[in-house]
């Protein structure tokens, strides 16, 4: 290449500066020992503060899931991993021929086991939330990073669900989709439906609230990313006569790679944890409808005082959130592009 | 910003197809901003409504009124101006932690030349991943102990520090040059003066957007006020209107009410600060 002997002469410059900077730093008076007492001067705070409400709670949170533990009583029985195998049993077991069967009706039926329910109302959120944001964000940061007249007012329009509490607007949806609502206002009176109400519907509601909530703020990430692509690219791009799709396939797509992989992992791990706004719009009712796996989790521990169970379930969310994002780590670095 | 496609030579400022074009975009990024902005409208004239119905309200109020924000005001049981404060209050101080605690740690992280100091970004960086609902019940029983249960110091403690403003502003303090901070201590200066007076004045576009960020994020924080803040009195405005809710739920004219008061706030300082917002979004290393 080209460039690298360029680079390597850079290289040695910076490196006898920096020798240079590291014999000045005797006369200064700064010593690695000074070097090492501020740096953990400097970052005491955060690690008081995530060992105290991070770290140790998560190894707490370990000792708990394998006990009883109410929340009047404390401490109870040690189970061993018996809460895990409540949490994940669907039942009531059945065993054909003294074997254990596998029943997919777990995650369906939600007498068989509220866990599998629970996962599975959390899989079809994510499935149908996540993509919708992403992409819808990336066209609206796409349409609105060209010279659109009002840019800033439908960049504004487009931002404002971002700004509303999950609480806010899950009673605002709750009220346009109900039975008297504000949809049912306008649609023609065969469409009329409770939406809310039906555990048929329920859950496609809270979908549509995230989808709302959610394409605004991943359009601000896009924004800041395309802001950081070299202008030059695309002028290259141009007089090799690129068409518009060209142009974004090859300039703009992977010059994206850092924000695509943010936006993803964030909007999954988001999409894992969603609970507030289904609690608001609907308790998780109606007949379970709504019942993600952290509403599950918030019910067990803080309603019904079943910590270790709650504990439980916890890890066993946090295991697979884990392998969701170290999955996308490897992948990413697979597919990296350097220029 | 990328420069348009018309100034390019071959490239018609006119004609069917440009203009087609043009009302194509517009009709759909309109069509998108009406999608996210009905809503707050529909609230507006609910809340403004007596005795809203589907048949009545849609696009402008059915018997205007302002009785619902006058009934929020007097109720006795709808402590609206506690719950404001305590909002307030909570938000305020989480931020003002956050920006002074993760701009030290990010500053040390980029620029201080210390033992360890890769690995323990690194194991800051990790426990991103930790969902909140693991540490949740630990922390709670942790406050429970201390007697932190529905104080003020129970609400904010837990959440002075965060991993993401530490990355954010890690990358800002890295990307600007180090001969500035060397040509300080040269002068006189010692770590944290070199930090607080040469540094921390640059890094203002990042702080500004990780202020935002997290001032709204902690304004609309659910999770743990709903587990901590249990009295009325330490009630935040999304956890008090969750609990009303319950009472009040059929009264939509009163509910749309307390969501606009909810949301209010929020939006005027975002319409203030939003040209900062984005610029300070590119700049604090959320890069392509």
């Amino acid at each position: 290449m080209a460039t690298e002997p360029l680079q390597s002469t850079a290289e040695r410059t910076a490196e006898r500066l920096r020798t240079a900077l590291h014999d000045l730093k005797g006369y200064a008076g700064i010593t690695e020992d000074q070097n090492n007492l501020m740096g953990f001067a400097f970052i005491a705070p955060n690690i008081v503060v995530f060992s105290l409400f991070l770290l140790g709670p998560v190894l707490f949170a370990f000792y708990v899931s394998f006990q009883e533990w109410s929340i009047l009583a404390g401490a109870g029985e040690w189970t061993g991993i018996g809460n895990y195998v409540d949490v994940l049993e669907p039942l009531p077991i059945s065993y054909a021929d003294g074997s254990l069967q596998w029943r997919p009706e777990v995650f369906t039926d939600p007498s068989a086991s509220l866990w599998w329910y629970s996962l599975k109302n959390t899989f079809v959120y994510a499935i149908g939330t996540v993509p919708l944001q992403i992409f819808g964000g990336l066209a609206v940061a796409l349409m609105l990073d060209k010279r659109v007249r009002l840019r800033k007012a439908y960049r504004a329009a487009y931002f404002m669900p971002v700004m509303l509490s999950g609480a806010a607007s899950a009673v605002m949806w709750r009220w346009f989709l109900a039975g008297d609502g504000v949809i049912n206002g306008i649609l023609p009176t065969f469409l009329e439906h409770n939406w809310a109400g039906d555990p048929g519907t329920a859950l496609g509601g809270v979908m549509l609230m995230a989808i709302w909530g959610g394409i605004g703020s991943n359009m601000i990430f896009f924004l800041a990313g395309l802001q950081n692509i070299p202008e030059e690219l695309y002028e290259a791009a141009r007089i090799d006569g690129a068409s518009r799709w060209h142009r974004f396939r090859h300039v703009t797509w992977p010059s994206l790679g850092n924000t695509n992989f943010f936006v993803f992992v964030m909007a999954i791990i988001s999409a894992f944890q969603v609970f507030g706004i289904a609690l608001v719009f609907s308790q998780g009712g109606p007949v379970y409808a709504t019942t993600t796996t952290v509403l599950l989790i918030y019910q067990r521990a803080f309603e019904e005082g079943a910590f270790g169970e709650g504990a439980a379930m916890a890890f066993l969310l946090f295991l697979l959130i884990f392998a969701f994002s170290y999955y996308q780590y490897r992948y990413r670095e697979e597919t990296e592009v350097d220029y | 910003m990328a420069r348009s496609d018309y100034e390019y030579p071959g490239y018609e400022r006119s004609g069917v197809s440009y203009w087609s074009k043009t009302t194509v975009l517009y009709l759909l990024v309109t069509a998108g901003a009406l999608w996210m902005t009905l809503p707050f409208w529909w609230t507006l004239t609910t809340s403004l409504s007596a005795s809203p119905t589907a048949a009545t309200v849609s696009f402008i109020p059915a018997e205007f009124t302002l009785q619902n924000f006058i009934t929020l005001w007097e109720r006795p049981d709808i402590l609206l101006v506690r719950w404001f404060l305590n909002t307030m209050l909570f938000a305020g101080a989480v931020t003002a932690f956050n920006l002074t605690f993760d701009s030290l740690a990010g500053y040390a992280l980029a620029k201080v030349d210390f033992w360890g100091r890769e690995k323990i970004f690194l194991g800051f960086i990790s426990t991103m991943m930790i969902p909140g609902m693991v540490t949740l019940i630990p922390v709670y029983l942790l406050l429970v102990e201390l007697g932190w249960v529905n104080t003020y110091q129970g609400l904010i403690a837990p959440l002075v520090a965060q991993p993401l403003g530490i990355f954010l502003l890690r990358q800002h303090f890295k990307s600007l040059p180090s001969a500035l901070g060397d040509a300080a201590k040269i002068d006189g200066c010692n770590e944290f003066q070199t930090f607080y007076k040469v540094y921390l004045p640059l890094a203002k576009p990042a702080l500004a957007t990780l202020g935002i960020f997290t001032f709204m994020g902690a304004w609309n924080n659910f999770q743990w006020p709903l587990i901590i803040a249990n009295d009325a009195e330490m009630y935040t405005l999304p956890i008090a209107l969750f609990a009303v809710r319950n009472q009040y739920f059929a009264e939509w004219g009163l509910m749309m009410a307390a969501a606009l008061i909810i949301v209010a706030p929020v939006i005027v300082a975002f319409l203030a600060a939003q040209n900062y917002f984005i610029q300070g979004m590119s700049l604090s290393g959320m890069k392509g």
